[in-house]
């Protein structure tokens, strides 16, 4: 017997709409066999173009299938990034906060870090001018890559199916 | 002349009432509970009770010489978030406190996995949201002294600002104002003052008088619970004490408390009755008991949705003083019980990974399972188990009130456990039982065990609705002195409230230490007048108190019993012990030696003999007493006996029963229909309206003249 959840409770917890109580009983429970292929109908719901999503990657990001069969990552707002093995980061607008003056935009004085230490990195969807990641990392430090997923492994030995 | 004693029980949906008279006779009414206003839930309750002995309430009501109210209102006032609009003022710096909380209240009543899981933790809804929470400078330190003069003008623009926020109350909590609540009275004088220039008056609730107890975040708790939801309840007793003078009621409506004591609805401290529910059957074990002169009783009840475990031992039960309610940790005393397990509704589940089996944490409750379709439940439960097995007659659920539809339980034990696991689904379903009865046996003999006794010495009583069902499961191996089943067992917890003494406890931090005096016979000397001093200040303050209680309810203070008690710890350590004392006032050092000893013995007893440690002296840290007034209580029935053999008519039929992977012939009864003497041996089940006895091969069960059963495994 496997457990499987409502979409529509899923949508809703995708949405930040579940009451705490039914959110608890989705932590505390068994898990779902079945969430991964109804989260990603969810997520492929709510975008406005066609490719189709294998993974989402991060928040606003998914992996997705171009027609030419070329695994992409693409943001919600439709922009394509680079090919999913690369870092999409190289290819997003890029504020670094690396003067004192930059940094106390967001921290009170004193209470930032010290630039000559430690810089604040933020990375942009292109499109929307929506923030998608931050970086906190010494000067010089290379871009991280945050996730370099195994895509085949994970659909052949996870769910036990090809990549579509 | 027949006299009645009266107790209701307004539950989450049903309010039962119980009636009892002198010579034992007892009829259990039950009505949908009235939230609005509970008198009316009562009045049809009252109605339904008295139908069954042919009476009306006006008959009867004029005979009732106590009446006992227990319910759930207050509590859900407070997890509904339904209180009044309360302002509160705190040592400045503190504003804080509903919003940080203690950690602990963000995962209690938690399950030992969630708890592990911090995403699962959660701030509670502050009783009284930040902009009411008024801080005011002023500091007295943990001796008393004051450190800090009180800023009377920061305390009367608090109470301004709070009035101009339209507060039905003011709430005031200072550090330390259980050793000296100067503080806190001064913020009462400026808050008079202010109301007096404003024209507007509202009540002000000081921690210093309600609760002198240490631990300001649980003070504040209480306090604040007692303004925010005990307050309004008064309304409501009212409301049921006025119905009951309708039908003629000349007694005064009591309430009963966390402590094991019933109070007046005029009381001051009427948050303790917050919890009242599984208390009942404490109460009333211990009056059996010591009716029957057990003073060791092992306390289990089986309900819809949990199983409660407590002990009592030499006739008395132990108390908690920090016990924790709907996420809130507080400072009351509340008799020491357990909830430990899963109820009868529990749902039954099967692990998707590791295909282990799993109850609870939730319960299907009032809608029993599977079998009962118009419940809407699809997760079958402990019941459809019991079903399936022939353990419960699917047509005789609440006296045949509620018909169970058995093909549904059959179909889900088989599809959601059964199959999964490869099994027949009724040894699925009895393996199910077993793990749960195997899982109760445990919790009973750590109990027991943990606290360094053991069952030989103690006797079982087995009640709620579905204790009966599985006593037999649950005892069997233990060895206990005796297992007792009363035929009242559905209703025992509003029996218990009926044994419940007219009592108020009340109690005061005091925290003075004293060397030992072998060890240290100067240090001991030197100490004397302070801790007598102390001691015999707190009782005789809390003595007036208790007298005051009473005067409320027209009581003579020469019928008071007073019982005075201390909670004592080794200083340095943490958890304290209660004892009595025989003496009122400590006048002689020998007074203290008495203390001392008592202590220990209560002290070796719960610890270890080996875990004494004399040698860090002895801290005394609340002063009790508790008031005691003896109350009419239930009589005992008492029938002459029969012979062992049943009447023929009591006999309802032969029914499969699946026991140890094998269908048996049971024999039905009717529980109405035995008479005391009968001896039943089983495979039986012994039916009533509301709970079933099961008597499983190899056991049998006898009837007493006090009609309760006494449960014996022949195999042991």
């Amino acid at each position: 017997m496997s457990v499987s959840h409502d979409i529509n409770t899923l949508r809703e917890l995708k949405d930040g709409k579940l009451s705490f109580e039914k959110l608890h009983g989705l932590i505390s429970g068994f898990k779902d066999a079945d969430r991964f292929d109804k989260m990603v109908q969810i997520w492929q719901e709510s975008v406005e173009w066609d490719d189709p999503i294998l993974l989402p990657l991060a928040e606003h990001l998914f992996v997705v299938r171009k027609p030419d069969g070329r695994r992409v990552v693409k943001s919600t707002w439709g922009y394509e990034y680079c090919e999913a093995q690369e870092n999409w980061k190289l290819h997003a607008k890029v504020f670094v906060r690396d003067t004192e003056e930059l940094i106390n935009e967001i921290y009170p004085d004193k209470l930032g870090c010290d630039p000559e230490w430690m810089q604040l990195r933020e990375y942009y969807d292109p499109l929307s001018g929506t923030l998608l990641e931050v970086e906190v990392v010494p000067p010089g430090y290379p871009i991280v890559h945050d996730f370099k997923p195994d895509i085949d492994t994970f659909y052949r030995d996870w769910l036990g199916r090809p990549v579509p | 002349m027949n006299q009645f004693i009266m107790s209701m029980d307004a539950g989450g949906t049903m309010t039962d009432t119980f009636f009892v008279d002198d010579t034992g006779r007892f009829v259990v009414g039950k009505a949908q509970t009235t939230p609005a206003d509970e008198s009316i839930g009562f009045g049809r309750s009252v109605e339904d009770a008295l139908a069954q002995w042919g009476q009306a309430p006006e008959a009867v009501f004029p005979k009732v010489a106590t009446g006992i109210y227990s319910g759930t209102s207050m509590l859900n006032r407070l997890l509904e978030r339904k209180g009044r609009r309360l302002g509160v003022i705190v040592t400045a710096g503190m504003e804080d406190y509903f919003q940080l909380e203690r950690g602990i209240q963000t995962y209690l009543g938690y399950s030992y996995q969630d708890r592990l899981k911090v995403s699962t933790h959660r701030h509670n809804q502050p009783l009284v949201p930040r902009e009411r929470m008024k801080g005011v400078r002023g500091r007295i330190d943990l001796f008393g002294t004051e450190a800090i003069p009180l800023y009377e003008h920061e305390a009367e623009a608090a109470v301004a600002e709070l009035l101009d926020m339209d507060v039905e109350g003011i709430v005031v909590n200072l550090l330390f104002s259980y050793v000296n609540g100067a503080h806190e009275n001064a913020v009462k004088e400026a808050a008079l003052k202010v109301m007096e220039r404003k024209g507007k008056s509202v009540p002000i609730y000081l921690s210093s008088e309600l609760y002198p107890v240490m631990q300001d975040f649980a003070r504040l708790n209480t306090v604040t619970i007692e303004a925010y939801a005990a307050e309004p309840s008064r309304g409501q007793f009212q409301k049921i004490a006025d119905r009951a003078r309708n039908f003629g009621g000349q007694f005064e409506l009591r309430v009963m408390a966390s402590h094991g004591g019933t109070i007046s609805t005029e009381a001051r401290e009427l948050a303790r009755t917050l919890i009242s529910g599984p208390i009942g059957g404490m109460v009333g074990a211990r009056y059996l008991g010591a009716e029957l002169g057990i003073g060791n009783i092992v306390c289990s009840d089986i309900g819809g949705t949990s199983f409660d475990l407590g002990l009592i031992t030499g006739g008395e039960f132990t108390t908690k003083t920090q016990p924790d309610m709907a996420r809130f940790v507080l400072k009351l005393p509340l008799v020491d019980i357990d909830s430990v397990g899963a109820g009868t509704g529990s749902y039954v589940r099967l692990d998707p990974i590791s295909k282990r089996i799993e109850f609870g944490p939730d319960s299907a409750g009032s809608r029993i399972g599977m079998c009962f379709e118009q419940g809407g439940v699809d997760t079958p439960t402990l019941s459809d188990c019991n079903i399936i097995l022939g353990n419960l007659n699917p047509n005789n659920f609440l006296g045949g009130e509620v018909i169970l539809n058995r093909e549904r339980s059959y179909q889900a034990i088989k599809e959601r456990i059964a199959d999964p696991l490869g099994l027949d689904p009724y040894d699925a379903a009895e393996g199910v039982l077993q793990l749960f009865e195997n899982h109760l046996r445990n919790e009973v003999y750590a109990r027991v065990f943990g606290k360094g006794y053991s069952p030989e010495d103690y006797t079982l009583f087995s009640y709620g609705g579905g204790g009966p069902m599985h006593v037999a499961g649950y005892t069997k191996g233990l060895n206990f002195a005796d297992v007792l089943v009363p035929a009242w067992a559905a209703g025992f917890s509003a029996f218990g409230c009926a044994c419940a003494d007219f009592e108020y406890r009340l109690d005061r931090t005091v925290n003075v230490a004293t060397a030992s005096p072998d060890l240290a016979p100067a240090a001991f000397e030197q100490g004397f007048d302070l801790l007598s001093g102390a001691v015999n200040a707190g009782w005789e303050g809390l003595r007036a108190k208790v007298k005051e209680e009473f005067a409320k309810s027209g009581v003579d203070a020469g019928q008071i019993e007073y019982r005075h008690c201390l909670r004592l710890q080794y200083v340095g350590q943490l958890n304290d012990v209660e004892i009595e004392l025989p003496f009122q006032a400590v006048r002689r050092a020998d007074d203290i030696r008495e203390i001392i000893e008592r202590f220990e013995v209560a002290y070796s007893k719960e610890f270890s003999r080996s875990a004494k440690s004399p040698e860090l002296g002895y801290l005394v840290t609340n002063v009790l007493v508790r008031g005691v007034v003896k109350v009419m209580k239930p009589a005992l029935p008492n029938f002459p006996l029969h012979g062992p053999e049943p009447l023929r008519d009591a006999l309802k039929e032969i029914r499969p029963i699946y026991r140890n992977g094998k269908w048996h012939d049971a024999r039905i009864f009717h529980m109405d229909d035995l008479l005391p003497g009968n001896v039943i041996t089983g495979p039986a089940v012994i039916e009533a309206a509301s709970t079933t006895f099961m008597v499983p091969p190899g056991a049998e069960a006898r009837l007493d003249q006090h009609l309760i059963f006494h449960l014996r495994h022949l195999e042991d």
